[in-house]
C-alpha cells in the first residue's frame, strides 16, 4: 500500500503573539514599581500617636497637603518632595513596614513588641509615653504576685503579657480582649490584666490598682529591612533630622 | 453547616504544592544555577534531609533549635530535618572526605526546613541553593564566593538588587580592644543582629567608653555606602583584629573588581548574619518589596573545626522561592516559563506520520504535543487556542 502525500499544515495560533505581548509589557504595579522605589512611604497610625507624629515630620520638611487621621483619603502624596503618607489602624503598622508595603512607620514600643515583626527600630521618638503593667482588684489584691500563678489575665497584649509570666515561671490562662480591659475583673471575667497606662486615672475609676511593672513604652520609629538598606541615604538623613530635633 | 471537615484534602502549616506554571520557573531556575555552579568547578553533593539534632546544632547550640522539626529514632536520639545545609556539608567534609584535597568546591540544590511563620517566599519547607568553598582562607576565597552569589541573580535575570557586605571580625575586635564584658557583648551582638537601634543606644550608654566610642558603637548600623565608610571605621580600630577584618573586606573589594561586579556591593559593618558560626566577611543581597534578604553568605573558619577538620570555609545559600519572587516583581518570569510551542494533529489514518513529525519536532528540543485521537483541522485549531500553543502542525 503506497504512502499517501504527507501534507503539513503548520500555522500560528491567532491572537498568541498579542497575547505573549501584552504580558511583557505589564510592568510592575506593585511594591517594586519605579515609581515605589522613588518614592518614601511613610505609615501612620490613627488615633493619639498621629497628631505628635505629623508634627515632628513637619518640622524636618516631611509633610503633605491634607494630611490628617480624619481624611478620606488613605494615601497622601506630596510630588514634590517624593513622600507618601498612609494612614492605617494602630495595630497595622508594623505588618505595613514589615511586607515594604511602607518603608518607615512610627508605632508604639507596645504595638511593636506584640507584634514581634523584624523590622528596624530606629529611635525612640519619646511622643506617647507611657508603661505596660499588670494591674489586679484593690479590694482582692493578693500579697504576692506568685499568688496569681494559675488565673486569668486580660489583655490585648497576650504575648507580652505570657513573656512577663513566663520569665517568672508562671502558668497563666490568658484571655484576649480589644478593648476596655479594665472591664475584666470588674465582671469577674479575670483575675488581673495587662495594659498599658498613661496616667493611671482609667485604673484609679475602675478600683484597679497597678501591681507590677513591666515595660516603658513610646512611640518608636521603624523602618523595613530592605527599604533601610536600598533607600539608606533617604532613611539616614531623615533619622539624623529627627534626632537632633528630639535631642 | 455541620459537614465534615476534609483533612485528607488540606496540607501542614507551612507546606506548599507547585503547580506547572511555578514548578517550570523553579526548575528552569535550578537548571540556570546548577549549570552555572558547575561552571565555576563546584560539585554537587546530596546530603540526608534527616540528621542527628546534635549535628545539625554545632556551631548554633542553641539559637536554632526551636525552629527545627525533631523526632526520634528506634533508640530514641533525637532526629531532625535540616534547616540549611552548611552544617551537613562541614560534617560530610570531615568524615567522608576526610583524606581528600583541599580546597572542596561543593554546590547543593535542595529542601531544608525551618519551623517558623510562613510567609510568601518563605514557607516552613522550602528550597535553597548554594555553594560552599572549604580550604581557602584567603579573601580570593571570598571575593569569588561573592562573585558567584551575584552571578547567580545575574544569570536568573535579576536587575535591580543591592549586596551589602560587612565583617564580623571587625565587630568582635572592636568589643574586645573597648575589654567590654561578655554579656554586654552578647547584648549588643543581639541588639545588631534584631535590627534595633534604640536598644543597641541603650546598652551603649551604660557602658564605661570613652563618648566618642559609644557614639561609634551606635552609629554601627549605620556605616552602609562606599570606601568611604571603611575610612570612617579605620580611625576606630586599634586593635589586630578589627584592622585585619577592614583590610580584608577591602582586599575582597578589589578583587570584586577584577569580576566587574563591584558596582552591585556597598558595605555595610551592620550586616552581621543571624547565624552565629560566622567568623569574617559577611554578606547579604537584597532586592525591592521582599522584606528579607533572598541571599546570604560569608566565612566561616571554626565550623569544620568543630567536626574535628582544622580548615577554612566560605559560601553562601539563596532562597529560591525569594528569588523567583524577586524576579516575579521585577516581571522577569515569563522567560522562565515553558511557552507551550507545537501541537501535532493528525486526520483519519495518518499517525505513523503524525508520530514521525513529533519525535522530530522534540529531537530538535521543541514543547510539542501529540493529539489523542485523530481530529479535524477546526478542532486541532480550537484545542492549540484553548491550551496555548503557539504551532500547530496538522497532517492530513
Amino acid at each position: 500500500m503506497g504512502r499517501l502525500p504527507v501534507e503539513e499544515v503548520r500555522l500560528s495560533v491567532p491572537g498568541k503573539e498579542d497575547c505573549i505581548i501584552a504580558k511583557s509589557e505589564k510592568k510592575g504595579v506593585g511594591l517594586m514599581s519605579a515609581e515605589n522605589m522613588e518614592y518614601l512611604t511613610i505609615a501612620l497610625p490613627k488615633g493619639k500617636v498621629f497628631g505628635k507624629a505629623a508634627e515632628l515630620f513637619k518640622k524636618i520638611g516631611y509633610t503633605a497637603e491634607g494630611l490628617s487621621d480624619k481624611s478620606r483619603k488613605l494615601i497622601i502624596t506630596n510630588r514634590d518632595k517624593k513622600i507618601r503618607f498612609i494612614i492605617t489602624k494602630t495595630a497595622d503598622v508594623p505588618v505595613y513596614v514589615e511586607y515594604g508595603a511602607a518603608d518607615i512607620g512610627v508605632i508604639g514600643k507596645d504595638v511593636l513588641l506584640e507584634s514581634a515583626k523584624d523590622v528596624y527600630e530606629l529611635l525612640d521618638l519619646k511622643i506617647a509615653k507611657c508603661h505596660l503593667m499588670m494591674a489586679v482588684a484593690k479590694q482582692a489584691k493578693r500579697a504576692h504576685l506568685a499568688d496569681y500563678a494559675n488565673t486569668r489575665v486580660a489583655t490585648k497584649f497576650p504575648h507580652i503579657a505570657a513573656e512577663f509570666f513566663n520569665s517568672k515561671g508562671m502558668q497563666m490562662e490568658y484571655i484576649k480582649l480589644h478593648g476596655s480591659i479594665e472591664l475584666g475583673p470588674i465582671v469577674g471575667l479575670s483575675e488581673s490584666i495587662v495594659d498599658i497606662v498613661e496616667t493611671g486615672t482609667t485604673l484609679r475609676e475602675n478600683d484597679l490598682e497597678e501591681y507590677a511593672f513591666i515595660a516603658d513604652a513610646t512611640a518608636r520609629l521603624i523602618a523595613n529591612r530592605v527599604s533601610f538598606k536600598m533607600k539608606f541615604d533617604r532613611i539616614s538623613k531623615m533619622l539624623e533630622d529627627l534626632r537632633a530635633i528630639i535631642g | 453547616m455541620c459537614r465534615e471537615k476534609n483533612f485528607l484534602l488540606e496540607i501542614p502549616y507551612g507546606m506548599r504544592d507547585f503547580l506547572p506554571h511555578d514548578a517550570a520557573i523553579k526548575r528552569n531556575i535550578e537548571n540556570v544555577l546548577a549549570n552555572l555552579f558547575k561552571v565555576w568547578g563546584y560539585d554537587e553533593v546530596i546530603t540526608p534531609a534527616v540528621e542527628y539534632l546534635d549535628t545539625l546544632t554545632m556551631g548554633n547550640k542553641n539559637s536554632i533549635q526551636r525552629h527545627m522539626f525533631k523526632f526520634f529514632d528506634k533508640n530514641n536520639r533525637t532526629l531532625a530535618l535540616r534547616n540549611e545545609m552548611t552544617t551537613s556539608i562541614a560534617r560530610l567534609v570531615s568524615s567522608r572526605m576526610q583524606n581528600d584535597d583541599i580546597p572542596f568546591k561543593l554546590s547543593y540544590i535542595c529542601k531544608v526546613y525551618r519551623y517558623e511563620q510562613a510567609q510568601t517566599g518563605r514557607q516552613c519547607e522550602f528550597y535553597q541553593a548554594g555553594v560552599e568553598l572549604m580550604g581557602n582562607g584567603e579573601p580570593t576565597g571570598d571575593a569569588e564566593i561573592v562573585a558567584l552569589a551575584i552571578e547567580s541573580m545575574l544569570k536568573a535575570g535579576l536587575v535591580n538588587f543591592q549586596v551589602c557586605m560587612g565583617q564580623v571580625a571587625f565587630i568582635n575586635g572592636l568589643m574586645q580592644q573597648w575589654n567590654l564584658a561578655q554579656d554586654k557583648q552578647k547584648y549588643i551582638r543581639r541588639a545588631l543582629e534584631k535590627h534595633d537601634l534604640v536598644e543597641l543606644d541603650r546598652i551603649t550608654a551604660e557602658t564605661a567608653l570613652p563618648d566618642e566610642a559609644r557614639a561609634f558603637l551606635r552609629s554601627l548600623p549605620m556605616l552602609h555606602g562606599n570606601e568611604n565608610v571603611l575610612k570612617k571605621a579605620a580611625a576606630f580600630a586599634l586593635d589586630e583584629q578589627s584592622k585585619k577584618a577592614l583590610d580584608n573586606l577591602e582586599k575582597i573589594y578589589d578583587l570584586l573588581k577584577n569580576y566587574g561586579i563591584d558596582k552591585y556591593v556597598v558595605f555595610d559593618l551592620g550586616v552581621i548574619r543571624d547565624f552565629s558560626y560566622y567568623t569574617g566577611m559577611v554578606f547579604e543581597i537584597y532586592a525591592p518589596g521582599l522584606g528579607s534578604p533572598l541571599c546570604g553568605g560569608g566565612r566561616y573558619d571554626n565550623l569544620l573545626a568543630d567536626f574535628g577538620k582544622n580548615c577554612p570555609a566560605t559560601g553562601f545559600a539563596l532562597g529560591l522561592e525569594r528569588l523567583m519572587l524577586a524576579l516575579k516583581n521585577q516581571g522577569k518570569t515569563e522567560c522562565l516559563t515553558n511557552s507551550k510551542e507545537n501541537y501535532v494533529a493528525y486526520a483519519e489514518g495518518r499517525l505513523d506520520e503524525a508520530v514521525e513529525k513529533a519525535m522530530l519536532l522534540r529531537d530538535a528540543g521543541e514543547i510539542t504535543e501529540l493529539a489523542g485521537s485523530p481530529q479535524k483541522l477546526s478542532e486541532a485549531e480550537a484545542y492549540c487556542r484553548a491550551k496555548n500553543y503557539v504551532n500547530l502542525v496538522y497532517i492530513q
